[in-house]
């Protein structure tokens, strides 16, 4: 397809630099994969699949954005791979090896503060290394670089009851990445912030994943994240559940508040939407008949 | 405008206010106390003997019901004979404040009435040995158990039952059992506190412990923390503070078997020095060593608080009581009172 930034409405055409940055990113080896990953809940007549046949391979350093509907089973997804819950079908290939249970190369970030309050900001980033057998000295020492990276050496001896909630999820971050996690997955990790300080965090996750080696699965239901953060974004589905498209963004990087404007984002956004927000046609007469508004209160 | 309000639903109050009521919850009862003993008109359903005058059964020192009292005098008015005098006191059960406060110094240097009877001081110290051992020994076996209950199912499934069953099972039952086995010493009161603790203090800090969040330990394994680790960097420390409350108030419990366990075997203790004292009708020193159990146990109990707030400083901003909070409270204003709107007013 030929490209022309201008009148460009496809979010499937690139320009050429992100063109070549796919096949870059597509020419490193693939760092985990999914094949054929299903879940059920429930049992018998009960039961019921949040998702199946979803398959994915994520390469190295490559930033990949979940987004999907509420209740479609991103944060399922999330925690199958981080080996905290167990597909009813399928397998997660790391390296090429199948894992099964929690690891400390799966490295997590959740929604929720989950930072351990006993222990003070330096604790938590040591605490990974402690775990992996490292002699707390040195564990010490690689914990402040990672605070320095996050910006936040100066709180390494407050507890996290101190901090504030995107301090949090930068010493959630830095204590994910201390451990040096081949993949990172981040359950909405700023859904919980200020649309300021989500702002923030997003430029300063970008930041680090450029400096660090490590390749990022981030679940969002915020498409501006989506489409600001990504390589590339899983949309799942419901009914039935599972992958519906595995979109390249065609923004370039690095990304720029400016480019949100931009005709790539634009379009990315708009397939996004089309995605999330299905065509509302429920047949009238399929609601059903509740009068709810008061009496000459009528709405046209 | 929060402050105004006394009785403001589920809001805390201003350190002063908190301070004033805390001090008017003691001086109530004492107050009730100090009307009843010192206003003669209130009870006082005696009357104390000074002069017995014509009365032949009346004594001096004598207390007659103040019935009777005033039936023999008015006979000896009727009679023209010398009359009776005396005051009207309370019941020799009841002594004034004042007697059992100075009973609260002079108890510990009264000398006891026979020479191989225990001093007061070292009664309560009988006691407090009695109880430390049967809590000491109750928590080195039921912490690692409640834990360990509370952190696997399998042990949960195959000990809990059972305790759920025997705890019911009142601990002065074993009583006779006890002193049959391990024989009329102290031995047997220690068993009888275990028994009381014990089997409350695995349940209960296996709950305290089920209730660690289960996002932490999430967090943990994808940090590399498994099996023994997890037990001992995670689970212990994220429920440290709340087992330390829980042993707390089941050290509170205790107490509450010691008299049923000094009274097992031969009678020892502060029970030994309050039936000796009642048996003697010194009455005031009943109530000073009454009342030392209390001044014994709340203190230890303010202490335990005291070494809470410095031994889990990760908890101290989340306790809304701590005293670092209500300092915070009394110079900034009551925080927690800002969040909860104000209903009175239409
Ligand atoms: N333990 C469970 N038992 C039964 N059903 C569950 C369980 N956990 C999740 N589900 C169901 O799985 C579906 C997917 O849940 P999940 O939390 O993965 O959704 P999500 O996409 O992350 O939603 P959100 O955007 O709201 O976070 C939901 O419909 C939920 O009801
Ligand atoms: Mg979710």
């Amino acid at each position: 397809m030929q490209y022309d930034p201008l009148i460009s409405q496809d979010y499937r055409s690139q320009a050429p630099e992100v063109a070549a940055r796919f096949a870059r990113i597509r020419s490193r080896p693939v760092i985990l994969s999914a094949r054929n990953l299903k879940r059920n809940f429930g049992a018998g007549p009960e039961a019921r699949t949040i998702f199946e046949g979803v398959s994915l391979d994520i390469h190295r350093r490559e930033f990949i954005c979940v987004i999907g509907p509420s209740g479609c089973g991103k944060s399922t997804l999330a925690r199958i791979v981080a080996g905290l819950d167990e597909a009813s079908g399928g397998e997660v290939l790391l390296d090429g090896k199948a894992v099964s249970g929690p690891g400390p190369e799966r490295g997590m970030v959740f929604q929720g503060y989950t930072l351990f309050p006993w222990l003070t900001v330096k604790g938590n980033v040591m605490f990974g290394r402690e775990m992996g057998g490292q002699a707390p000295s040195e564990a010490e020492r690689e914990a402040r670089q990672w605070l320095d990276m996050v910006g936040l050496g100066k709180f390494e001896n407050a507890y996290p009851h101190e901090l504030s909630g995107g301090m949090k999820q930068r010493v959630a971050i830095a204590r994910a990445l201390a451990n040096g996690p081949r993949i990172l997955i981040m359950d909405e990790p700023f859904g919980a912030l200020d649309a300021q300080t989500r702002a923030q965090m997003q430029a300063y996750l970008l930041q680090i994943w450029r400096k660090v080696d490590v390749t990022i699965l981030f679940i969002t239901h915020d498409l501006d994240e989506a489409a600001y953060l990504s390589d590339r974004i899983l949309v799942l589905g419901t009914n039935p559940g599972g992958l519906v498209e595995f979109i390249e963004n065609p923004v370039s990087r690095p990304r720029t508040v400016e480019q949100f404007r931009g005709a790539e984002f634009l379009a990315l956004k708009r397939r996004l939407e089309e995605h999330i927000h299905p065509p509302v046609e429920v047949e009238e007469e399929r609601l059903p008949m509740v009068k709810l508004t008061l009496a000459g209160d009528e709405v046209e | 405008m929060a402050h105004r309000d006394w009785l403001g639903l589920k809001q805390e109050l201003p350190r002063k206010r908190r301070m004033w009521l805390t001090t008017l919850s003691f001086c109530l009862p004492i107050l009730l106390w100090c009307a009843v003993s010192y206003l003669p008109w209130v009870w006082h359903p005696l009357v104390r003997v000074t002069n017995p005058g014509a009365v032949d059964y009346f004594t001096e020192d004598m207390d007659v019901p103040r019935a009777d009292f005033a039936s023999e005098l008015a006979k000896a008015q009727a009679a023209g004979q010398p009359l009776p005098e005396g005051i009207r006191v309370n019941p020799v059960y009841l002594p004034a404040p004042h007697a059992v406060a100075i009973a609260f110094v002079t108890a510990f240097q009264t000398p006891p009435r026979l020479p191989n009877e225990p001093w007061l001081h070292e009664s309560l110290g009988h006691s407090i040995r009695t109880i430390l051992w049967g809590f000491v020994v109750s928590s080195l076996v039921g912490v690692p158990l409640g834990i360990l209950c509370g952190t696997y199912r399998f042990f949960s499934r195959l000990q809990e039952p059972f305790i759920e069953f025997f705890r019911y099972l009142p601990a002065p039952a074993f009583g006779a059992l006890s002193v049959a086995i391990l024989g009329i010493d102290d031995a047997p009161k220690v068993a009888i506190i275990f028994v009381g603790t014990f089997f409350q203090q695995v349940l209960v800090i296996a709950n305290t412990v089920r209730k660690v969040d289960p996002a932490l330990i999430e967090a943990s394994q994808t940090l590399g923390a498994s099996g023994w680790k997890l037990v001992r960097r995670v689970i212990i420390p994220a429920s440290i503070s709340e087992v330390y409350t829980d042993m707390r108030i089941l050290l509170g419990w205790a107490w509450t078997y010691l008299i049923v366990a000094e009274v097992v075997g031969t009678m020892s203790g502060i029970t030994f020095f309050i039936n000796q004292q009642a048996r003697y009708r010194n009455f005031d020193n009943v109530y000073a060593a009454i009342a030392m159990i209390g001044v014994i146990g709340f203190s230890t109990d303010l202490f335990l608080a005291w070494l809470g707030e410095h031994l889990f400083p990760w908890k101290r901003k989340t306790r809304p009581n701590s005293p670092t909070r209500s300092l915070w409270q009394s110079c900034f204003g009551g925080a927690p009172a800002k969040e909860i709107p104000c209903s009175t007013t239409p």
